[in-house]
């Protein structure tokens, strides 16, 4: 957008002005990099994409899962983060689209066999069309009318998904699982989800610096003056959150083949939309890293709660404790917290 | 006709029952502004209060009614003190309130699934199970005596707001607390109390709730839509309005499920919250469309 800009204007005698501002651009930008250690995230990428010939030397599949699941959710958590972190308007009811996308996916490999990893971005356009659709609708409301409404999107999906014959109803559908051999099984789902997840954080980092990422932020700080500015709201609002979905709906997609069952309860209970808002207000609402965080902290604080105590009803006491504490006294979320301060180390600087 | 006058006697029925649980939502958004996520959960506090009265020393729902309404109370005070009372001088306010109370209410449901476990339950009083027949046309007895009791209630409340002296001083806070605190009405006060009348209206309905549906501590999601419903339709904060629109919506929840099957009656309020608040988002009474 801003290149066809320079372009058009070059002629023009504002090219000067434009130039000037396109230099200042890049000393800023030059001037965060120096705050900032790019080589983190791309060796922890590397790290995590070489970690499965720890296979070679025994049976890690637990660990494989770990990290799977934690990409799957840092995909989920940075979608929602689109909306829910940028645009401010929060969803608790983004799992409609884990759904959508689990559905749709999984519907089409148990008819005609194509994996779901081939089918997953279409999974997320078709998700970014109903987001697209809700989204027009809903986002009409604002503040607490929002997140009822999006809690109503969830009772109505949970219904149709569980009286929808088509698609097995309460039951569900099972799907095959791969003819991989026990350790190698986990493998392309794993690869799948890890590049989904280092896309979904890439792409939001994209978002964010760009034209409609400076709208959103706009619009999170105050609607009104960001529409009197000249920003489209309504336009720029509904576009987040189809984008947001889309996210999510890839990572319900390839979920579902990985589970080898579609089925309401694994895609439409609450915890999972609680998870992804919890995992972006721990981590830090708004930020690049903070959904990466928030996934890691939530899915370590399961694991272990559910290895040392068992119950489900107490992790889910538990999961209430830890929002209302972070609620109370880290509204900024780790990394908001500790860049407030200016305490945030290099490594995290994601921004 | 008979299973018309069959279906409006179930659905006002149902209304009367679903009048006491809204209302205490509404009151509490009417004079905090806070959307009470977990005010369905509550109530099914409430109700499990009431189901170990019964179940353990065989008292009656109704007579533990008063007592679970206080019980509830009690909590809703220290649950002010606890995690509400730090966000009053938020700017985020009413969204940060929101997650809040989805917090709690996922808090309230874990402790109650993790002392009850998730088995249905329901007090079965004699009443409960019996009806009263005019010709063809019943009338279960539990929800008969259940509408009766909230209507009773509803009816108190509505004389204290508007006889007594503090009663006028939580309709004033409701209609504009800076003015209202202007003219020496301790609003921190008058929060704090109606909080806990709020809750203690939950614990009133959880007992009615306990005869009339049966539960678990999971139930209150599909509450959360269905309470907000009647809320919103009745315009947030109008106690009126939300009575009103409980009977209306239940009724019309009645017919769908006898015509369409029983599925879809809940999805009558599902539908209809996502109609008011795209289509009249300050509902039937409310003033101030600032919600939306």
């Amino acid at each position: 957008m801003m290149t066809i800009l320079t372009e058009t204007a070059a002629a023009d005698a504002t090219s000067s002005v434009l130039a000037a501002r396109k230099a200042h651009n890049a000393k800023l930008s030059a001037n965060a990099d120096k705050k900032r250690a790019v080589w983190f995230p791309i060796a922890f990428l590397a790290a995590l994409l070489v970690l499965p010939a720890l296979q070679f030397t025994g049976n890690y599949n637990y660990v494989l899962h770990l990290v799977l699941f934690t990409a799957c959710y840092v995909t989920m958590a940075s979608g929602w983060n689109i909306l829910g972190g940028f645009t401010g308007y929060i969803s608790l009811g983004h799992n409609v689209f884990f759904a959508i996308g689990g559905y749709f996916a999984g519907m089409i490999f148990a008819r005609y066999g194509i994996s779901t990893i081939i089918l997953a971005p279409f999974a997320g356009l078709l998700c970014a069309f109903v987001g697209y659709l809700i989204g027009s609708v809903t986002l009409k409301t604002r503040g607490p009318s929002f997140i009822i409404s999006s809690l109503a999107l969830v009772m109505i999906a949970r219904i149709l998904f569980d009286h929808w014959q088509f698609v097995g109803g309460a039951n569900g559908v099972a799907l095959k699982s791969n003819d991989l051999s026990v350790e190698w099984a986990k493998l392309p789902y794993y690869y799948a989800f890890v590049i989904l997840a280092a896309f979904s954080v890439w792409a939001s980092y994209k978002i964010k610096h760009s034209k409609l990422g400076l709208g959103l932020r706009a619009i999170s700080k105050d609607e009104i003056k960001a529409e009197s500015a000249g920003i489209d709201t309504r336009t720029y609002k509904v576009l987040a959150f189809a984008v947001s979905g889309a996210f999510v709906g890839m990572a319900g997609a390839i979920w579902g083949e990985y589970l080898t069952y579609i089925r309401p309860n694994i895609f439409l209970i609450i915890l999972v939309s609680v998870n992804m808002v919890l995992m972006c207000i721990l981590g830090g609402k708004g930020t690049i890293a903070g959904p990466v965080i928030g996934a890691i902290l939530i899915i370590a604080f399961n694991e272990l709660f559910v290895a040392t105590l068992g119950a489900s009803e107490l992790n889910i006491l538990a999961t209430g404790v830890l929002m209302v504490v972070v609620l109370l006294f880290f509204p900024l979320g780790i990394v908001g917290t500790l860049a407030r301060h200016h305490r945030l180390p290099r490594i995290l600087n994601w921004d | 006709m008979e299973q018309i006058v069959q279906t409006l006697i179930l659905g006002i029925a149902l209304g009367g029952v679903f009048a006491l649980m809204g209302s205490g939502l509404s009151l509490v958004f009417g004079v905090m502004r806070i959307v009470n996520l977990a005010h369905p959960s509550l109530i099914i506090a409430g109700a499990y209060v009431t189901y170990w009265g019964f179940k353990l020393w065989g008292i009656d729902p109704l007579v533990m009614l008063p007592i679970a309404a206080i019980i509830l109370a009690a909590i809703g005070v220290i649950l002010y003190k606890l995690v509400f009372e730090k966000e009053a001088k938020s700017a985020k306010y009413s969204e940060m309130t929101v997650l809040l109370t989805f917090a709690t209410a996922m808090i309230v449901e874990g402790a109650l699934g993790g002392m009850f476990t998730n088995t249905q339950r329901v007090t079965s009083p004699d009443y409960a199970t019996d009806a009263i027949f005019f010709g063809n046309v019943f009338i279960p007895t539990g929800q008969l005596y259940a509408g009766l009791a909230s209507l009773v209630i509803i009816g108190a409340l509505a004389l204290f707001l508007k006889h007594s002296r503090f009663g006028n001083a939580i309709r004033a806070t409701t209609q504009n607390r800076d003015a209202a605190e202007l003219l020496g009405v301790n609003v921190n006060f008058v929060g704090i109390m109606s909080f806990a009348i709020g809750i203690g209206l939950a614990g009133a309905a959880g007992s009615l709730v306990s005869f009339v549906f049966s539960f678990f501590p999971a139930k209150h999601w599909e509450w959360i839509a269905v309470l907000m419903s009647l809320v919103v339709l009745g315009g947030m904060g109008s106690i009126l309005g939300t009575v009103l629109a409980s009977f209306m919506l239940s009724i019309v929840a009645a017919f769908v499920g006898a015509y369409f099957g029983s599925t879809w009656s809940s999805m009558t309020f599902f539908l209809a919250l996502f109609l008011i608040l795209l289509v009249r988002p300050q509902g039937l009474f409310g003033e101030k469309p600032e919600l939306a």
